[in-house]
């Protein structure tokens, strides 16, 4: 029944997507508001919730993940009220993505639900098949070249994905048969395994593709590539709730590494974090429009996210995880209207707001600017804090205190170079450039306040203790 | 014959490598998907497992038939270019080829070990991987980078079959469905394309 609920807003926003007339685009918003019902009843009931036998059960990380992803859902569906008035967007398109829109949900309930390896690959596949073509939707050479470009690469990475989880299955069928590919009883006879190597070379190789898919070292540049061609919609899709299915991911399969060999996993995960971010912010420091700045923002963020769930902080990373998938999509959907007067302008972006929408516009953007960067009261700054504070925790368990405070100074270095680069944007934005009246539509600030609205939430020592009680 | 099998997939997949026209690489994947369905077949009949008899069916109709007849008729109705020359030099390629199977054979040797079943087939699905992203790396066209993705797919599926002597049904077939979602967005793609000309 409930699997039902929660599959019934999708199904009819796919029926709907192929009604012809105008005012479908109204109901198809509307269907994206009644995603949250079930969702959020699935939150409110006692956990652990068997939704499909084994296979889909709920818990309090599974629900988290789901609310965020569908209030990012709403926000995203509010923008696309207005897309048309600042890109030029065909009706078709419209609704075929809210067509592949549908299928994407429909995909990620069941990886983020799925407690079972196969299912979460096979709801992860389907979402990201049904994101090649809303890369589509905007009719450019560029976008078509990048949705080519997001289907051969996102197949690579999920291909590594399965391979991985092969691998992992084979390790722990001898003892588990056909369930060793439940993550919960995987997780309970971590111990038990008796080729503990062949799971960790399979974890290994599943996180690669993770890594891949989030943006991670090597392939830094793909996501902000297609985020740039796509519209700005589909970026705060991919930034706020795609990654969202991935990292849920590394969260279950860590959580069973970590009970196979934990100075592994740490070590191969924060060497991979480290140099990823390494990398990063540097590429942040030389990017010249708000698209690429804010992607290769989003994969900073998730590589701290990854970075405190393996150092013993996860409720850091949690913390991180909903600061980030809140402020990211908000700052990919303001792109549409910072971005007026061109794509690479941002001198002057933050000013010629006037009235009280475009007031509150500003605002909001200022401060989910500087709240990507940490100052406080953002999420964001409590979440390094914790974040920080459990890895030095960790390392006095260990002999190697020292390595870990140079480790942390050396990541304190290089999110200077971030600070640094958006203060330094932020000034241009508000300070320098020409100023030129910009519209602001009612239902893009209403997706923002959304988004301010549920940053605040995450700041309520309530949501904290749920957080904590997660971890 | 489990053996013979085996070698007809790596050696379809290796000509596959060199082929410089579209139809004939069709007809390769093709062979290729028929001989994994055949090699599931046999393995299942052999441990006697019935859904892998079942997957090795439906590899057969929708890997071996459908994907390659439908590829054929998009490369007709968009005119794909059918002369698709690799970029790695033949002669470098052949290099190549067995310098990665004796790398993957080298790198899966800890894990044959704890495979106790058909251990030498895993070190052949995990070269055949590698050599399906040589041959999406190889081309420029999009057509045969496809077929290196659908040959990836195929050699995790032989992965699947010889390391673990079957995934689970509901896992063989949530595959299958993807891979024809897979199959329709790659249709999206090439019909926006023309509706654009």
């Amino acid at each position: 029944m409930m699997l039902a609920l929660l599959l019934l807003p999708a199904l009819i926003m796919f029926g709907v997507s192929f009604i012809k007339k105008e005012k479908a685009k109204y109901l198809l918003a509307f269907t994206s508001f009644v995603i949250l019902l079930p969702i959020v009843k699935l939150f409110l009931l006692p956990k652990p919730y068997n939704i499909l036998g084994s296979y889909l059960v709920a818990d309090k990380l599974d629900t988290y993940v789901l609310l965020v992803s569908s209030i990012v859902g709403i926000g995203v569906t509010m923008a696309l009220l207005t897309l048309d008035k600042h890109v030029k967007v065909s009706p078709n398109a419209y609704r075929r993505f809210y067509r592949f829109f549908a299928i994407f949900w429909v995909g990620l309930i069941f990886s983020i639900l799925s407690n079972h390896m196969g299912i979460y690959w096979i709801g992860l596949e389907l979402a990201t098949l049904s994101t090649v073509y809303m890369i589509k939707t905007n009719y450019t050479p560029a976008a078509h070249k990048e949705a080519w470009n997001y289907m051969i690469v996102g197949a690579i990475a999920i291909s590594l994905v399965l391979f991985g989880i092969i691998l992992m299955y084979a390790s722990a069928k001898p003892i588990l048969g056909e369930d060793a590919m439940n993550f919960d009883l995987l997780l309970a006879h971590a111990k038990d395994i008796p080729s503990p190597f062949l799971f960790e070379m399979g974890f290994a190789v599943t996180t690669i593709g993770m890594f891949v898919k989030m943006g991670f070292f090597p392939m830094n540049l793909w996501l902000a590539n297609i985020e740039r061609a796509s519209f700005y919609p589909v970026a705060a899709l991919f930034s706020g709730i795609l990654e969202s299915a991935v990292v849920i991911g590394f969260f279950r399969f860590s959580k069973i590494a970590m009970a196979v060999n934990y100075d592994h996993l740490f070590i191969f995960v924060f060497v991979y974090t480290i140099l990823t971010i390494f990398i990063v912010s540097f590429l942040i420091y030389r990017a010249k429009d708000f698209m690429r700045l804010f992607s290769l923002s989003g994969v900073e963020h998730m590589a701290l996210i990854v970075m405190f769930w393996v150092s013993g902080a996860p409720f850091a990373a949690l913390l991180h995880f909903g600061a980030h998938a809140f402020l990211k999509p908000a700052l990919f959907l303001s792109t549409g209207v910072l971005e007026s007067n061109g794509k690479y302008r941002i001198a002057g972006a933050l000013r010629g707001y006037k009235g009280v929408k475009g007031g509150i516009f500003w605002f909001l953007v200022s401060l989910f600017l500087l709240a990507i960067i940490s100052l406080p009261p953002s999420p964001m700054f409590f979440s390094e804090l914790y974040g920080f504070g459990a890895m030095i925790a960790t390392a006095k368990e260990s002999d190697h205190m020292l390595a870990m405070i140079a480790a942390i100074l050396f990541l304190l270095i290089l999110l200077s170079i971030i600070f640094y680069r958006f203060v330094a944007i932020y000034q241009s934005m508000k300070y320098e450039g020409v100023e030129k009246e910009k519209t602001v539509y009612g239902s893009e600030l209403f997706s923002l306040v959304i988004f301010a609205i549920s940053l605040l939430v995450l700041l309520l020592p309530q949501t904290m203790s749920f957080l904590r009680s997660i971890s | 014959m489990i053996d013979f099998l085996i070698g007809l997939f790596l050696a379809s997949l290796i000509v596959a490598l060199f082929t410089t026209r579209l139809y004939r690489l069709l007809l390769w994947y093709s062979l290729n998907s028929l001989t994994l369905g055949l090699l599931a077949l046999g393995i299942g009949k052999n441990i006697d497992d019935s859904a892998m008899i079942i997957t090795g069916v439906v590899t057969i109709v929708i890997k071996a038939i459908a994907i390659p007849y439908v590829l054929k008729n998009l490369s007709q109705k968009f005119h794909f270019v059918r002369q698709i020359t690799p970029e790695i030099k033949v002669q470098y390629a052949i290099m190549l080829v067995p310098a990665i199977l004796v790398f993957t054979f080298y790198l899966s040797e800890p894990i044959v070990h704890m495979i106790h079943t058909n251990a030498n087939y895993v070190a052949i699905s995990i070269s055949s991987l590698f050599l399906s992203l040589l041959l999406m790396m190889e081309h420029k066209n999009v057509a045969p980078k496809i077929i290196g993705f659908l040959s990836m797919e195929n050699s995790l599926f032989l992965l699947g079959v010889t390391a673990t002597d079957g995934m689970p049904m509901l896992v063989e077939l949530g595959i299958f469905f993807d891979l024809l979602m897979a199959i329709v967005v790659i249709n999206l793609l090439f019909h926006k394309e023309e509706m654009r000309v």
